[in-house]
């Protein structure tokens, strides 16, 4: 079997050789290896190879060489089967590759008969192959090729081979199911229980399909992400391109304007240097010439002398006497003029130093760049500035070239102009400048300077900036809510008076409320009514606003919309009742007398010992309780902001009011208004009294919260808004509780 | 117990209705006036007795009254029933408006020849709310009572007699203490007998005493210028006395101006009905 397996690939192998060979016989000199191939190899199979012979027009000697070196393994594998074959095939690519050495461990494994006949022709092989390397193109050229022939023949092969080694994948048909994990394959799943896969992960197929379109569609959608952003990095780089085009142009005309200018001045220095030297040899050469003649004057001078002296020297005594007398005086006046012979102008030329540092100057220039020009300092962008920063922002025309930008700030101070406040600068490479450190809710002036080699520009315009306010402050004390609003104050925070302020709240501790932040913008003044929803919670910030900005929040404060909220008004009690820390309990002591009596006051209770709640303006439902003695003589109502103060409450139209007044051991209860009251009797005296407005049914109802009881109702004209009142006639106290809900009885009225 | 509807009128979205039935405690045909909130349409409602004064019948409180309204919006059933037995054929029974037809006093007669048909307490009491609750959309649970002058006497008793039955009482101008009025006296002689014990467990006042610590809203309007008031027929301060003493709830308005008809009632009967609608509806 093995035999006729291998007996029709050889012949394929064979053509799939020559083709190869086509490629690289020409490639080097193969003539020497006739020589080295033995005869024998070739002859085994010379049918085969005659035949493809006589489609081949090449020389038969190149032919050959290949055809030797197929051979070989063609014999081989006809001598040890396809198994061999294959292993041989990969041991020859591999001799080829890496010479003798590689090939001794396999020749020790073989068992068979024909080994000595294999390593003898191997040996030619090898030598062959080191032959090779003195082809053009070396071992790797050559290896690579004869392993595409060998992977060919190999393939042909294998697929024999298959069929018959392994024969499970004869059931290759039947699909596979499941897909092995660690193998990375599909199987199927009758293999997962014996196969190697047994104790691989596998995952359904269809599974595994869907998790490898997943990875392939993440693949795709990264190289899509990797592909825009590929395109955004080009067409950054076309910008840069023309930028740098832009610059360099920019700069070259600006090396030819002033290498022009350097080759001008010097054209210029040299006609003066050349001027100045042509002037000074003229006066050498005069002043030479001058002394030349004066020179050769002297010379002509002393010549006639001597003649003079030597006829005197052949006359008469007394003449050479008288003329030696004269002649005397006249050598003597002679010789005293001093014989210039110094030389009045060297030769040399004295001036040797050349001045060039304008030149140098204007060399040094060729890189610096006319000083830029005033940069445009913007109006500040809304809402860039913080408490103690703003941003400052500015452009320079764009031929400019800046190095550095000096900006320069004070505060803006319109009280005192005289006296000048202290400037500040900071310089900046960026054409903006986030300027820290500064007072909140401030006007600062800017400018700014551009500078670079050449010097700096002149200063921009001045540009007014202001820094964002400080947080206002919350009056917690007196915030005052309802059911469907909160009255929020605040403290402004800030000397300067500020644009408007933001109030932003927070639902808090519902599932439902999801930290959602609604804001309430434009608010004018201190304080703001904010609507809400009924029996939540909401957390409460504020923020100033000017044209830098917004302030940070403001401290929070919690609001519950939980029955109505108030705080007692101090400005309105008598002075003889005490409020507690809480702000809750109402005290009148028994010790308390005043001396004097008190002024009439608009807001201060003067008359009827009482104070006055700060109910929140709406004209809502409002429910809050009073606990009181029942004992204690005491009133309790609502009462116009502007009911007078120095009379009772409930005996003006001002003010509706149930009074307590507790004599000899009987409770009087009294519904006052315009001191009237209807007659009624309770028998149950009622220890907290329950307080209900109503401004939508113009109603003041008075409960006994205790046994639910209703005790009376006002039906009031409520044309304003009214605040709770808490008066008491004897010394005692009372308890209010506000902020609760409404009991569920007295919803009844 | 056949009931006979005898009419029926549509008012503020509900109906109505007056039906008779032959009474078992009281021996004879009775008539009474129930009136049917919308809501009843849908669902059981609580129930509202309302008892009336003496000469009354079942007519005069659905007609004068105008308690549909508050009745309609609180989902109230009203039931009015008669003040007396009817066409007994008791010798004296017509004799006087204060005594006999008209003016049953809700008391069980133990004397003869009233013992029979005069049961007015039981048939309030137990007869009639088993009628209604067998025959109408009423919640047994929820259950309150008020009256006008003897019905306002009926109710309290009523209400004071069986803790815990009413949700709630109230009462225009009732007769709070009967024992010591000339109406009462001459009633309870006629109908009970001379055992002033007996006369005390009809007695508002008296039963106030032994009124167990149970939570009971009572709601009094009187009229200040009501003659029977003056005439010392009502006596609502021992009541109140003794509700004050024993720490029974009552919130009594003495309004000015009023007197004892019905007048009086209408101006009041909303007040009245959103009393009971509190704990009916609470």
């Amino acid at each position: 079997m093995e035999e006729e397996a291998g007996e029709e690939p050889v012949l394929d192998r064979t053509t799939a050789s020559k083709d190869f060979h086509f490629y690289h016989m020409d490639l080097y000199d193969s003539e020497d290896r006739l020589q080295i191939i033995p005869e024998e190899n070739t002859s085994m199979r010379r049918e085969v190879v005659q035949a493809e012979m006589t489609k081949d027009p090449r020389g038969e000697g190149e032919r050959k060489v290949q055809r030797d070196l197929q051979e070989d393994v063609d014999d081989l594998v006809h001598l040890y089967g396809l198994e061999d074959e294959h292993e041989l095939g990969d041991e020859f690519v591999e001799e080829s590759r890496m010479g003798v050495s590689g090939y001794l461990p396999y020749g020790m494994k073989r068992r068979d008969p024909a080994r000595e006949q294999r390593d003898w022709r191997l040996e030619g092989e090898v030598a062959e192959a080191e032959d090779l390397g003195y082809g053009g193109w070396g071992l790797a050229g050559q290896c690579q090729d004869l392993r595409e022939a060998y992977r060919y023949t190999h393939g042909r092969a294998s697929e024999e081979y298959e069929c018959y080694v392994i024969p499970e994948e004869e059931d290759e048909e039947e699909a596979e199911d499941v897909f092995c994990a660690t193998c990375k394959t599909p199987i199927r799943a009758v293999e997962k229980a014996f196969d190697e896969h047994k104790e691989h992960e596998v995952t359904p197929l269809n599974k595994a399909l869907e998790s490898a379109k997943e990875e392939i569609h993440k693949n795709m959608y990264k190289l899509e992400k990797q592909i825009i952003e590929m395109e955004n990095f080009a067409s950054h780089l076309e910008e840069v391109f023309i930028t740098v085009e832009e610059n360099f142009g920019r700069q070259e005309q600006n090396f030819e304007l002033h290498y022009n200018e350097i080759l001008e001045t010097l054209a210029q220095k040299y006609e003066e240097k050349i001027q100045t030297l042509g002037q000074k040899k003229k006066e050498k050469l005069e002043a030479l010439y001058g002394q030349l003649v004066s020179c050769g004057e002297n010379l002509d001078t002393c010549k006639e002398l001597m003649e003079t002296i030597e006829e005197m020297c052949h006359e008469e005594k007394v003449d050479f006497l008288k003329d030696a007398v004269a002649m005397a005086d006249r050598l003597g006046k002679f010789l005293k003029t001093k014989t210039d012979v110094e030389i009045s102008a060297q030769p040399d030329f004295e001036d040797q130093t050349l001045d060039f540092s304008d030149v140098e100057q204007l060399m040094g220039s060729i890189n610096t760049i006319p000083a830029p020009s005033a940069p445009v300092i913007n109006p500040q962008a809304p809402n860039s500035a913080t408490g103690s920063s703003v941003r400052v922002c500015w452009s320079l025309y764009s031929d400019d070239t800046v190095e550095s930008y000096q900006l320069s700030y004070r505060p803006v101070q319109d009280s005192s102009p005289g006296k000048n406040q202290e400037v500040f600068t900071v310089t900046v490479k960026e054409t903006y400048c986030s300027v820290v450190n500064l007072e909140p809710n401030t006007q600062y002036e800017f400018w700014v300077i551009a500078q670079n080699r050449a010097g700096p520009s002149p200063s921009s315009e001045h540009a007014v900036y202001m820094t964002a306010p400080s947080p206002p402050i919350i009056k917690s004390k007196e915030i005052r809510s309802c059911e469907e609003a909160a009255l929020i104050c605040w403290e402004s925070g800030n000397l300067n008076p500020v644009d408007s302020y933001t109030v932003e709240l927070t639902q808090a501790e519902t599932p439902e409320a999801s930290g959602v932040t609604e804001s309430v913008v434009g608010i004018p003044t201190c304080e703001s009514l904010i609507q809400l929803q009924p029996r939540q919670c909401y957390t409460i910030f504020v923020r100033a606003l000017n044209v830098g900005g917004p302030s940070t929040r403001s401290e929070p404060a919690t609001v519950h919309t939980t029955g109505s909220y108030f705080h007692l008004n101090k400005d309105t009690c008598h002075p003889w009742l005490t409020i507690s820390k809480d702000g809750f309990t109402v005290v009148r002591s028994e010790r308390k007398i005043l001396a004097k009596e008190l002024l009439p006051s608009k807001t201060q209770f003067t008359r009827c010992v009482a104070v006055m709640g700060n109910l929140i303006p709406v004209r809502g439902r409002h429910y809050w309780e009073v606990e009181v003695d029942e004992c204690l003589d005491y009133t309790v109502g609502v009462a116009f902001e502007d009911v007078p103060k120095q009379e009772d409450l409930g005996a003006n139209c001002s003010s509706w009011c149930m009074r307590h007044t507790f004599a000899s051991s009987r409770h009087k209860y009294e519904f006052l208004h315009n001191r009237t009251t209807p007659d009624i009797r309770i028998t149950v005296s009622p220890k907290k009294i329950g307080i209900l407005l109503d401004y939508e049914n113009s109603k003041l109802s008075f409960f006994n919260v205790d046994i639910s009881q209703h005790l009376y109702t006002f039906n009031c004209q409520l044309h304003q808004f009214v605040h709770p009142c808490f008066s008491l006639e004897k010394p005692g106290c009372l308890k209010i509780h506000n902020g609760i809900s409404m009991p569920m009885h007295v919803t009844f009225y | 117990m056949a009931l006979k509807q005898i009419s029926s009128n549509k008012c503020f979205g509900g109906l109505q209705k007056v039906f008779e039935h032959d009474s078992v405690e009281l021996n004879c045909k009775m008539k009474f006036a129930i009136y049917l909130p919308p809501k009843a349409e849908s669902g059981k409602c609580p129930a509202l007795y309302w008892l009336s004064g003496l000469t009354c019948t079942e007519q005069n409180f659905i007609s004068k009254s105008g308690y549909h309204q508050a009745a309609s919006e609180h989902g109230l059933i009203v039931i009015a029933p008669d003040t007396s037995p009817r066409g007994c054929n008791i010798k004296g029974e017509d004799e006087s408006w204060d005594f006999g037809t008209g003016a049953g006093f809700y008391v069980n007669a133990t004397e003869d020849p009233w013992k029979t048909n005069y049961r007015m307490y039981s048939y309030v009491t137990e007869e009639l709310p088993q009628l209604i609750n067998a025959s109408f959309p009423v919640d047994p649970q929820r259950m309150s009572i008020f009256g006008h002058s003897m019905g306002g006497h009926g109710a309290l008793i009523c209400a004071l007699k069986n803790p815990g039955k009413y949700k709630s009482v109230s009462a225009f101008a009732p007769i709070c203490n009967p024992v010591l009025c000339p109406w009462g006296k001459k009633a309870f002689s006629g109908y009970l007998g001379t055992d002033q014990n007996k006369w005390k467990t009809y007695d508002a006042t008296h039963l106030v005493e032994s009124y167990p610590d149970s939570q009971l809203d009572i709601l009094i309007d009187q009229g200040k210028d009501d003659q029977f008031l003056l005439d010392g027929q009502l006596l609502p301060d021992n009541f109140i006395s003794a509700c004050a003493e024993k720490k029974i709830p009552v919130v009594f308005r003495l309004q000015e101006g009023y007197d004892h008809s019905y007048y009086f009632i209408a101006t009041f009967i909303a007040d009245h009905i959103r009393h009971h609608a509190k704990y009916l509806n609470a």
